[in-house]
């Protein structure tokens, strides 16, 4: 399977020279979305600023105050590391067609970002997300920080199974009362899901101060329709629903329309939230996806 | 509405193949998908799935073979007759003796005469009727016509006959009037439901009673006894349900041996003793008492003549001549009996030398002139002397066989057995076979036979007699053809006993006068075996004279069932009877009407509109896609 690729040398060679791009803050401004403060903790200065009652006064720098006369706070930056979430959609979706191994592509892709992201000894994690039965199961390793640490994820990835229904909403609500500092999340889906609940809750992350990318996984048969032509009964692996229809040439060029159109819709929704899009279709693509279409949307540099 | 062969049902399996082709071709691949979202606009050859699908092509293959397949297993329906064509009627007789019943003035036959009369007037014109008889078997009296005089002259010759009518006949009739419209049935009894029940579904079947109970007497048999040594006996039945006085007069040739009025029981049946005879001859038991049946109250039986009769024994077995020396004693105890070895026999010659009444030969054969009657017992297969002078081949020999049951077996009245060794002999067209058995390799071989030669009277049995076979206690049917045979060899040559129905051989020369019972008189001329064979179906005496010499033909009757004219109650209905009854009160008869023809052009059509469409389609798609 393909998210197997992910762990081998050869392949991590290539991403030994990545970082992610995460836009780190140095100072807080309103309406800025910054990652990696924490304001007064840590110990290195970052600013000064006059006192206003309710500040903390174990910032007082009483040096400045002898010298100027004024109450003046020193403030410090917390910490420069940046919590780093690949999160996988596990539904039945990414599972088919099976050639297409689509969530193989997933996890590969989401181990990379994974790898990558420890080149700053950031703290990384990889989650899985389905609905089972009604109930939203999110699995995810603990974070490691460092290279060394990164066969621990190993096992995690190469466990998941293609199972339930993609609710994305349901997924991010669990990640969110998490109550995690802000971080980068990478979603990494097909987003075969209903327009409405994607988008809600790509608001409710960026609302919740997240640095959001999205990575749209598809499989080339599926995209292409490559089927031999005729009569074909299809059944929807997620909810089950039974249709008849024709599969030929005129239905292949019709089924490509759909899929870019999906794809256009989810850039038009992620362009409106600010969120970096990524298409990664084909499970072939994966180290030119990696090497080439990430750093040119700025994931990785 | 049927079918003449509902198992060519079979053929229904094409549709069974049909409907899996058709099944087979809407079967499509199902195919999982990680989204319906993304085929929302490809598309869909039906809304929804469905089981059957409205296929033209289909349904018309579907109504040809269907239609092909109830024209194979023969669908009909029954239609009434068309106007204007004329409905075909039988008329079927019962020609049995209890036909001849006295009935008011005249007797059953004339009464089911003049009813068979009164439906010819009443009957539309253009309508045609049959005459069908039967009794010993059916006969068509006139084929269909329409022509009434002719049908009222062969009503008119319709007589009953001495014998008992059997059911077996009637069956038969029914089937010869079954491609009638309609069937009259004029019988003194009901039918079996049955029988009726065969024909009832295809043609309506009226039947007329003809007659009411009635009381009658008859004598069931006669026995002369031994003429001086047992006595004679007569037994007399009333099947009337009440006392009936009966005078009962015997008589031996013109000599009055019997005269007497009893009273007989209901349904009594009496022994009535006489004698013994004093000397041999024809006895002749009459019932004087006016009765319903008069052919059953007249019978001839034989008093055996004690004359003494010539018989050589000629056997290689000393045994075997010892025992038939003893059977021929037990037939007549007045026999002069000579008995020796073939290989040492010298034929008597000389102005003094009696011709012998009988020979019998075991196991040999040699010409003995001026021999009466022959009888051969056991030839030998290697005589070509026997089959230049009587040409009675012999083609090998059996280990075993057995009589079959319809031959001494029954007339026995013991069972069938295995006899010993047996020759296969090929009988000369003169001679009548009596009985005949099975054996290895042979489905029916002849076992006894008796017949009239140019040399005389000869009989065959072909089983052995050795170890004693005669007088075996548990082969009584060899002894009983061995006694029969005879008995039938040193019968007079100018009286014959025989029961009505029987055929009878006489011997005759070129034409014979035949005088039947009635007073009738025919003529018939004797075949080349120089014999006339007649079957006498009257009751009484029947005289053939050839060439200057008269025989006597008596021909006796007696049948209980037939001769019992007391109506008996109807069985319980059962389904057959019903079904006949239902059929039977068809407002009109019906007739079958096949529906081949018009099923096989539906079929065409069918298959002509299908061709169409399919060139439709071919034009339509420029012939690619068909």
């Amino acid at each position: 399977m393909l998210e197997a690729r992910a762990f081998e040398p050869e392949f991590l060679r290539k991403l030994d020279r990545m970082v992610l791009g995460i836009k780190r803050a140095r100072t807080v401004r309103a309406g800025q979305r910054a990652l990696g403060r924490v304001q007064g903790l840590g110990i290195e200065p970052e600013n000064f600023k006059e006192y206003a009652p309710g500040d903390d006064l174990r910032f007082l720098d009483w040096n400045a105050f002898a010298r100027l006369d004024e109450l003046m706070l020193r403030t410090y930056r917390a910490d420069r590391q940046v919590e780093v979430t690949a999160l996988v959609d596990a539904s039945a979706s990414m599972g088919l067609p099976e050639r297409d191994d689509k969530l193989g592509l997933a996890l590969a892709i989401g181990a990379s970002l994974a790898y990558i992201g420890m080149a700053d000894n950031d703290a990384v994690r990889i989650g899985a997300f389905a609905m089972h039965r009604g109930a939203m199961t999110l699995d995810a390793t603990p974070f490691h920080r460092r290279r060394e640490s990164y066969l621990n994820f190993k096992p995690f990835v190469t466990s998941v199974k293609a199972g339930g229904e993609t609710r994305l909403g349901a997924a991010v609500d669990q990640l969110l009362l998490q109550r995690r500092p802000p971080g980068m999340v990478v979603i990494i889906s097909d987003f075969l899901v209903n327009e409405g609940d994607l988008e809600d809750a790509l608001k409710r992350m960026v609302a919740a101060r997240h640095d959001v990318k999205v990575v749209h996984v598809m499989g080339e048969q599926e995209s292409t329709a490559s089927y031999p032509p005729g009569l074909y009964r299809i059944r929807d692996a997620e909810t089950g629903e039974v249709r008849e229809t024709v599969l030929g040439p005129l239905s292949v060029e019709k089924l490509g329309r759909k899929v870019e159109k999906i794809a256009a819709r989810i850039r038009e929704i992620c362009t409106a939230h600010a969120i970096v899009y990524a298409r990664a279709f084909g499970a072939g693509n994966l180290e030119a996806f990696m090497e080439r279409e990430l750093p040119i949307l700025g994931i990785v540099r | 509405m049927g079918f003449l062969d509902p198992q060519n049902f079979i053929y229904g399996l094409s549709l069974a193949l049909l409907v899996l082709i058709y099944l087979r071709s809407r079967s499509r691949p199902t195919i999982e998908v990680s989204s319906l979202m993304l085929f929302d606009e490809a598309p869909a050859p039906v809304a929804s799935v469905r089981h059957v699908r409205i296929d033209p092509l289909f349904w018309l293959e579907m109504a040809t073979l269907a239609a092909l397949t109830l024209a194979i297993a023969g669908l009909y329906v029954m239609t009434p007759p068309s106007a204007g064509q004329g409905r075909s009627h039988a008329l079927v007789f019962d020609l049995g003796a209890a036909m001849g019943a006295r009935e008011g003035p005249g007797t059953r036959i004339d009464l089911a005469r003049q009813q068979a009369l009164e439906i010819i007037d009443q009957a539309p014109p253009g309508d045609e009727f049959s005459i069908i008889g039967y009794a010993l078997e059916a006969q068509v009296r006139h084929p269909q016509t329409a022509n009434l005089a002719d049908l009222r002259k062969a009503l008119a010759d319709l007589v009953p006959m001495a014998v008992p009518a059997r059911m077996a006949a009637l069956r038969a009739a029914l089937i010869r009037a079954r491609g009638a419209s309609e069937i009259d049935l004029f019988a003194d009894r009901p039918p079996a439901p049955a029988i009726l029940a065969d024909v009832a579904s295809t043609v309506r079947v009226n039947f007329h009673q003809i007659g009411s109970d009635d009381s009658n007497l008859a004598i069931v048999s006669l026995d002369p006894g031994i003429p001086g040594a047992t006595r004679a006996r007569a037994v007399i039945r009333n099947f009337s349900a009440r006392p009936h006085p009966e005078e009962v007069a015997i008589a031996l040739g013109d000599t009055e041996q019997f005269h007497q009025t009893m009273m007989l029981a209901p349904r009594e049946q009496l022994v009535v003793s006489f004698g013994p005879l004093t000397a041999g001859g024809l006895l002749h038991a009459r019932l004087l008492t006016d009765d319903a049946i008069d052919a059953d109250n007249s019978r001839y039986a034989y008093a055996p003549s004690d004359h003494a009769a010539q018989v050589l024994v000629l056997s290689p077995d000393a045994a075997v001549r010892d025992d038939i020396a003893r059977v021929l004693l037990a037939v007549n105890t007045n026999f002069q009996i000579e008995t020796a070895d073939p290989a040492k026999f010298v034929a008597p010659s000389g102005p003094g030398a009696k011709p012998f009444d009988l020979v019998v030969m075991h196991d040999c054969y040699l010409p003995v002139a001026g021999a009466a009657s022959t009888l051969l017992i056991f030839p030998p297969p290697a005589a070509k002397n026997l089959a230049h002078a009587a040409g009675i081949w012999v083609n090998g020999t059996l280990a075993s066989a057995d009589i079959r049951s319809d031959a001494a077996g029954e007339s026995a009245g013991v069972e069938s057995l295995t006899l010993g060794a047996t020759r296969v002999v090929a009988l000369p067209e003169w001679m009548d076979l009596i009985a005949t058995a099975t054996g290895p390799g042979h489905l029916s071989v002849p076992l006894a036979a008796e017949g009239r030669g140019v040399d005389g009277q000869v009989g065959v049995l072909a089983f052995d007699v050795r170890d004693h076979l005669l007088l075996a206690p548990d082969h009584l049917d060899a002894l009983v053809l061995t006694v029969d045979m005879i008995k039938q060899l040193t019968a007079p040559r100018d009286i014959l006993i025989v029961s009505t129905g029987a055929d009878v051989s006489v011997p005759a020369t070129g034409n014979a006068r035949v005088t039947l019972p009635d007073g009738s008189v025919r003529t018939m001329a004797a075949d080349k075996w120089g014999r006339v064979r007649i079957r006498p179906m009257q009751a009484g005496r029947y005289t053939v004279e050839s060439g200057g010499v008269t025989t006597q033909v008596l021909a006796n009757y007696y049948d209980a069932t037939e001769s019992d004219l007391v109506v008996k109650p109807q069985p319980e209905v059962s389904v057959p009877t019903g079904r006949a009854a239902a059929a039977s009160n068809l407002p009109s008869a019906r007739q079958v009407q096949p529906l081949v023809f018009i099923l096989i052009a539906l079929a065409l059509f069918a298959l002509m509109i299908e061709s169409a469409m399919l060139i439709n389609h071919a034009g339509r798609w420029r012939m690619r896609h068909v």
